[in-house]
């Protein structure tokens, strides 16, 4: 009997155990659930949906987009009552792209075929039933279930258009506005300096002439779709009339099959992607804020690899071990809890400051002086906003490079020092190679870890548009002093200092779920990267 | 055999075993490169300290006072001083009214002006009489305003514009050409007696001419406004209003005070009173009387000057008392709160009498002299910027230069000094960062960070502890939440989970940790924070509910018969609670309305109804603010960044503790609860103590997640449903906005010099620990 009781006894604290996994459970709930919202709403941005016409209470009717769904603010809390967002679209006549609908208000929802959504340059989507289209060659045609092929062909038309007028305004046009700036700085100095300026100002002279061709040569190519439109009627039975240069995608929801879905989804993935923004950044791709990202990160980590690796050979290798290594190894390694805004406000007064001043005072006098005192590195930059995330970043890079040299067998060392190999010969033919996959590791970290962060790059250069490319065809092609956009910052100016936080949200979500993906994948090739070099040095003791 | 093998192999040449000298070469300047790179790298991260701490030295340094080359300005009759902007070209004036221009560098007279105002012709008797000049009887310079007014004996005023045309020679160096020209006279009052003392301000409402006369022995003091009207075509129509008296009823006049918004007058009387006159409609009536030296023996004021800013005077004393008096909001006897004169600051004295109180042109400065010395302090955070022994003669008039660059003092017997004043942040003190302050206009003193306002005369305030509090009580509340789940997870992880489940959850937890704090912001402000304000009390009902029901969940299984037990294998608990948890949170989640509207049903004041709103509950039972983006929600965004740093490193102490010990623990029959409570988590407490202060560090210098899910505003509130403002995310809020080297700019550094130092010595103290836990238990 006692035996029995005793077999049958719980070891003590067992409900605490319990309670500990808790801890657990709630840790992956929150990641789960973090990267769970972030892919739904990311993803949710691209997917065309079926669009709802909406028939209210008063007898008018909304055709649009179902947003979202919420708790109606004043309602009470044991009877709640709810309220559904619609993107109507069509901002030049509804004044708003976005409205609100008390759920008790809906009286009917039906999905008509008939319905054509429309992505343009300009005031949001639009939703309206197709009634005329206006091809580029005049013809008309009545819109009915087949013209949607003709509705296709000269979308694709306007959208080659559009690129080509783009490319001549972007590239040629830049290149002669570049050459222009420099012509009219030159121009002021020689005025000032009373040298002759007739070369000059024959110069600016035919730059004019070749900016006006070029932007002639632009209207000349939109000219045959100019007169090519679309005619229809919203939900409210307002006529609408939409040029086909305005239409960047046309698409049927309430027609087209799930195949066509992920069509469109792929190609909306790829506008975000690979396009500039448009509409304020709330519409069209981030392909600038993409590019600045990578080009900061690959620089900043050019920068931080030699320099962490070459402070950790010699901390390691090299310092004599004592008090004063102890310190400066603490020194290091608290420098990585250091917040990252303090490395921004050092980027500002020292790099951007003290460092660009004297750049551009050495210079760039000329630049400042004809050019209304407009600093050329005295100003946040991609220069250093890649210093700034370097410094950051460096004990990461040191403390990696360390422990990978640490990991290294000591028969390994030992064995290359007792054939005769010098210390530099041991380091650079077995050390570093053994170690290369763990500063990768650490690489990489620093890299995740400077792709993401935004505080201190607010603080040196990061802005909301740039009009360049860090990197482009003028000399001297990588543009240290430019200011660029970023995907971090991006997300923070979208969400939080856009005037239309409607029209931005859905931006936000889809910025958000790249940098994610980013952050995620960089860390997963470091994470993989540690445990291959872990495996490999498992055994390895000699 | 030996010797033959050993003669027959030759003997390899000495070379063979020398290192070639390229290696060796090669070898001896990649170590001094390394040895270069790396001890560059170890100084460049402590010159960052370095450069940190010098920006915001300058902050507390005091003011370089030089004496400008005396020049001399002969006239030993000077009675009033005035300087162009840059102080090349001062002019003074004698007690006739006769203005001289002279060279600051070398006294060279420029130019002189003499006035010439005649009397109207008198026509008695029909014959004109020779116009006779009109004796100037008092002479006020406006050097900020470039203006000097002349009283005259027949009882009007002069007032002349004095303006400096500025022409550039060939060679870069600036000529001034000085001019004086009249810009207003007339009389201000019916007495004909000479004027003994005039001023004339640029109020708001149009400028006003005030002029003091004796009548009867008596002072009377008479003023007069000029009202502008834009009327149509821009033209302006200046209208003069009849000349009125003010303070009438004041008999021992010492003194009259006029700021130059015109809007008051001060009255000194050789008792101590001091008497406002407000303006109400073109006359100034009694608003308050006070008595700065009411306490003391002897109530007289020695001197006194309004600051600049107009609502502040500083009074001094003849028993080495010096206070400010401030205009600002007080409560009356009738409960209504208005705008009156109080004592806002006693200030620290230099012994013996006042000697005077001259206020500098731009900045809350003032010179103040008493008992033979000198000293130019700041008025709102009393700090002395410079001391030195005052002229032996008396102080006529002092004049400070608009930007606080020079300070040029006139003495009675004529004699000028010049000082040129280095002082870039005369508003910065110790005070001005760490102190409770009484700012002008406020109730009392606060702690208030206020750095910028559309006005000119606004008082930029830069006290850093409301942003420290912010700071800790963001970090308190991310860590009141973070730190239980980290540290219970990391005890599960360490010693309950099955060993190979580790290899998934380590690296999820590092990627938690890296995810963009941009990122966890935006989710808390545009997601989280709608969702907590629109479903508070059923979020904490599920908060309040997952503890109990885990111990529950525990206390249920233990209780159950063996068998059933066997079934849950040691390290899957977290697999079977975890749908019982989400079951019991989907049950609090939905018992929520009920228990918010069975304990926090409000009348709404808008609708005068019933409502279960736990936010207007919150709002009038406490009286406190309620925010949508509030500290809940920032500390349990800032929990996913500081959960994963905590987690790890307390799950390495953990797990780090030797086997022998939880071996022992085991072998003696304590159950695994036991093992770790009693002997793991105290062995490894010094790792875990180190673990939670590293996450102190995540949280105190995380920025984006408080910028974008708090409300920004400074304010020193424990309530938790109201936003903060804290260090970091105040820099990167003002920091783009600041310009280089100015106070604003070095007190952002200042702050980030705070969070650096913070977090650098809680780390230092976290990695101290792990290191002793380390060598303690030997573990590499």
């Amino acid at each position: 009997m006692a035996s029995s009781s005793s077999d049958n006894s719980t070891p003590k604290g067992e409900p605490w155990v319990w309670f500990t996994s808790l801890g657990l459970i709630i840790g992956l709930s929150m990641v789960a659930g973090l990267l769970g919202l972030v892919l739904i709403n990311g993803f949710s941005v691209f997917w065309a949906p079926q669009v709802p016409t909406v028939k209210l209470k008063d007898g008018t009717e909304i055709v649009g987009q179902f947003v979202q769904r919420r708790v109606r603010s004043n309602s009470p809390a044991s009877d709640p009552r709810y309220e559904r967002q619609y993107q109507i679209g069509l901002r030049e006549l509804n004044n708003t792209s976005y409205v609100w609908v008390d759920e008790l208000n809906i009286t009917d929802e039906k999905f008509t075929l008939e319905t054509l959504g429309l992505e343009r340059m300009e005031n949001g989507p639009a939703f309206i039933t197709p009634k005329l289209i206006v091809d580029s060659s005049g013809k008309q045609h009545l819109a009915d279930a087949t013209t949607f092929a003709i509705i296709r062909t000269e979308v694709d038309q306007a959208t080659d258009i559009r690129e080509r007028v783009l490319d001549i305004n972007q590239n040629k046009i830049g290149v002669v506005n570049s050459e222009m700036e420099a012509t009219r700085i030159a121009l002021r100095r020689a005025e000032d300096r009373q040298e002759p300026t007739v070369e000059l100002t024959d110069k600016i002279k035919s730059l004019d002439l070749k900016f006006a061709e070029l932007k002639k040569q632009a209207e000349e190519i939109s000219k045959p779709t100019a007169q090519a439109h679309l005619e229809g009627v919203d939900a409210k039975g307002r006529s609408v009339t939409i040029p086909f240069a305005q239409i960047v995608r046309a698409w049927e929801p309430n027609r087209m099959t799930t195949m066509d879905r992920f069509g469109l989804l792929f190609s909306r993935i790829g506008e975000f992607l690979f396009d500039a923004p448009r509409e304020a950044n709330t519409e069209g791709g981030l392909m600038p804020a993409i590019f600045g990202t990578l080009v900061m990160t690959v620089f900043m980590s050019l920068l931080v690899t030699p320099v962490g690796v070459i402070a950790a050979i010699y901390l390691k290798e090299y310092a004599k071990d004592g008090a004063v290594l102890r310190v400066v190894r603490i020194c290091v390694n608290n420098l990585a809890g250091v917040p990252s805004i303090v490395f921004g406000v050092f980027g500002l007064g020292f790099f951007v400051y003290v460092l660009g001043g004297t750049i551009d005072h050495l210079f760039f006098s000329d630049q400042l002086k004809y050019n209304n005192n407009t600093p050329v590195f005295g100003t946040g930059g991609l220069l250093w906003c890649s210093l700034t995330l370097a410094l950051m970043t460096l004990p990461v890079v040191i403390v990696a490079t360390e422990e990978a040299l640490s990991a290294v067998p000591r028969g390994m060392r030992e064995a290359s020092l007792a054939a005769g190999a010098s210390k530099w010969q041991t380091i650079r033919d077995i050390l570093l190679p053994a170690s290369a996959p763990g500063i990768l590791t650490g690489v990489i970290l620093a890299m995740a870890r400077g792709a993401g962060e935004v505080a201190p790059l607010m603080i040196v250069g990061v802005v909301k548009l740039a009009p360049t490319l860090p990197i482009d065809g003028l000399a001297p092609f990588l543009h240290l002093d430019r200011k660029f956009m970023h995907l971090g910052f991006h997300i923070y100016d979208l969400g939080f200092q856009s005037p239309d936080s409607d029209a931005a949200r859905p931006m936000v979500f889809a910025t958000t779920l790249l940098l994610i993906i980013l952050v995620v994948c960089l860390n997963l090739g470091a994470i993989t990267i540690r445990n291959r070099l872990r495996a490999r040095f498992k055994g390895a003791a000699f | 055999m030996e010797e033959n093998q050993s003669k027959s192999t030759e003997q390899p040449p000495e070379s063979r075993f020398q290192v070639s000298r390229s290696t060796l070469l090669v070898d001896l300047w990649m170590g001094r490169i390394i040895r270069l790179g790396g001890i560059s790298v170890v100084i460049a991260v402590f010159g960052m300290l370095i450069f940190l701490v010098s920006q915001i030295f300058p902050l507390f340094s005091k003011a370089k006072v030089e004496p400008l080359t005396p020049v001399n300005f002969t006239e030993a009759s000077s009675v009033a001083w005035g300087e162009d902007e840059y102080g090349e070209l001062p002019f003074s004036c004698d007690a006739k009214g006769n203005i001289s221009f002279r060279k600051a560098a070398d006294g060279l007279l420029v130019k002189t002006w003499a006035p010439d105002f005649k009397a109207m012709p008198s026509t008695t008797d029909g014959q004109t009489a020779p116009a006779t000049l009109i004796p100037v009887t008092a002479v006020k310079t406006y050097s900020r305003d470039g203006l000097v007014l002349l009283g005259l004996a027949d009882g009007s005023v002069r007032e002349l514009k004095i303006s400096y045309k500025i022409t550039f020679a060939k060679n870069g160096s600036r000529e001034l050409e000085p001019s004086v020209d009249l810009q207003y006279a007339g009389k201000l009052s019916e007495l004909s007696g000479p004027v003994l003392e005039a001023w004339s301000v640029k109020g708001t409402e149009g400028r006003l001419y005030l002029s003091r006369q004796q009548k009867d022995g008596h002072d009377v003091i008479t003023g007069r406004r000029l009202i502008e009207r834009k009327g149509l075509g821009g033209k302006a129509k200046v209208t003069a209003s009849e000349p009125f008296p003010i303070a009438a009823d004041v008999t021992d006049l010492e003194r009259v005070l006029v700021p130059s918004t015109a809007d008051s007058i001060l009255v000194i009387r050789k008792t101590g009173e001091v008497r406002v006159y407000q303006n109400n409609e073109n006359t100034f009536s009694l608003l308050q009387s006070f008595k700065p030296f009411g306490d003391a023996k002897n109530p007289q004021i020695a001197a006194a000057g309004f600051i600049f800013g107009n609502v502040s005077v500083v009074f001094q004393g003849n028993q080495n008392e010096e206070v400010v008096w401030s205009l600002y909001p007080q409560k009356q006897a009738d409960g209504q709160m208005l705008r009156r004169w109080g004592k806002i600051h006693d200030c620290e004295t230099l012994a013996g009498v006042g000697q005077g109180v001259f206020p500098a042109a731009g900045n809350k400065c003032y010179l103040s002299v008493a008992g033979g010395r000198m000293q130019i302090r700041n008025m709102t955070n009393g700090s002395i910027r410079w001391e030195e022994s005052a002229p032996s003669t008396p102080i006529q008039q002092v004049v400070f230069s608009r930007n606080y660059n020079r300070l040029s003092i006139l003495c009675q017997d004529g004699k000028v000094y010049r000082w040129a004043i280095t002082d870039h942040h005369p508003e910065a003190s110790w005070n001005t960062f760490f102190g409770k302050i009484w700012y002008e206009g406020a109730e009392g003193p606060a702690y208030t960070w206020q750095s910028s306002s559309g006005s000119d005369e606004f008082e930029a305030k830069y006290s850093l502890v409301p942003l420290i509090y912010g700071t800790v009580k963001g970090t308190f509340y991310a860590l009141l939440f973070a730190i239980p789940i980290a540290l219970l997870a990391a005890i599960y992880v360490s010693h309950f989970l099955r060993p190979e489940w580790k290899n998934v959850i380590k690296p999820l937890m590092e990627i938690m940790a890296s995810l963009p704090s941009v990122v966890l912001g935006f989710l808390a402000g545009l997601w989280l924070a709608p969702l907590v304000d629109t479903h508070l009390i059923p979020i904490l009902c599920v908060i309040v509910v997952l503890a109990p029901s885990a111990l529950f969940a525990g206390y249920i299984w233990s209780k159950l018969p063996q068998p059933v037990r066997r079934r849950v294998g040691p390290g899957w608990e977290f697999a079977y609670l975890f749908p019982f948890i989400v079951l019991c949170m989907y049950g609090a989640w939905q018992l929520g309305p009920t228990i918010e509207s069975s304990f926090f049903t409000v009348k709404d004041l808008a609708s005068g109804q019933n409502i279960s709103d736990f936010r207007e509950w919150w709002r009038q039972s406490t009286g406190l603010n309620y925010d949508a983006r509030n500290s809940l929600v920032v500390g349990f965004v800032m929990g996913f960044a500081v959960i994963p740093i905590v987690f790890t490193i307390a799950e390495d102490a953990l797990s780090n503790v030797p086997n022998s010990l939880i071996s022992g623990s085991l072998a003696l029959g304590a159950s695994r609860w036991q093992t770790v409570w009693t002997v793991v988590v105290p062995t490894a407490v010094s790792g875990i103590l180190s673990a939670i202060m590293i996450g102190f560090g995540r949280a105190v210098g995380e920025t984006m997640i408080v910028v974008m899910a708090t409300g920004n505003t400074a304010v020193m509130e424990a309530n938790p449903f109201n936003g903060m403002r804290t260090l970091s995310a105040n820099i990167a809020v003002e920091l783009p906005e600041a310009a280089a080297g100015e106070t604003h700019f070095r007190a952002l550094f200042l702050g980030a010099c705070c969070l650096f130092a913070l977090t650098f010595i809680v780390n230092t103290f976290a990695e101290t620990l792990r290191q002793r836990l380390r060598e303690r238990y030997k573990i590499n």
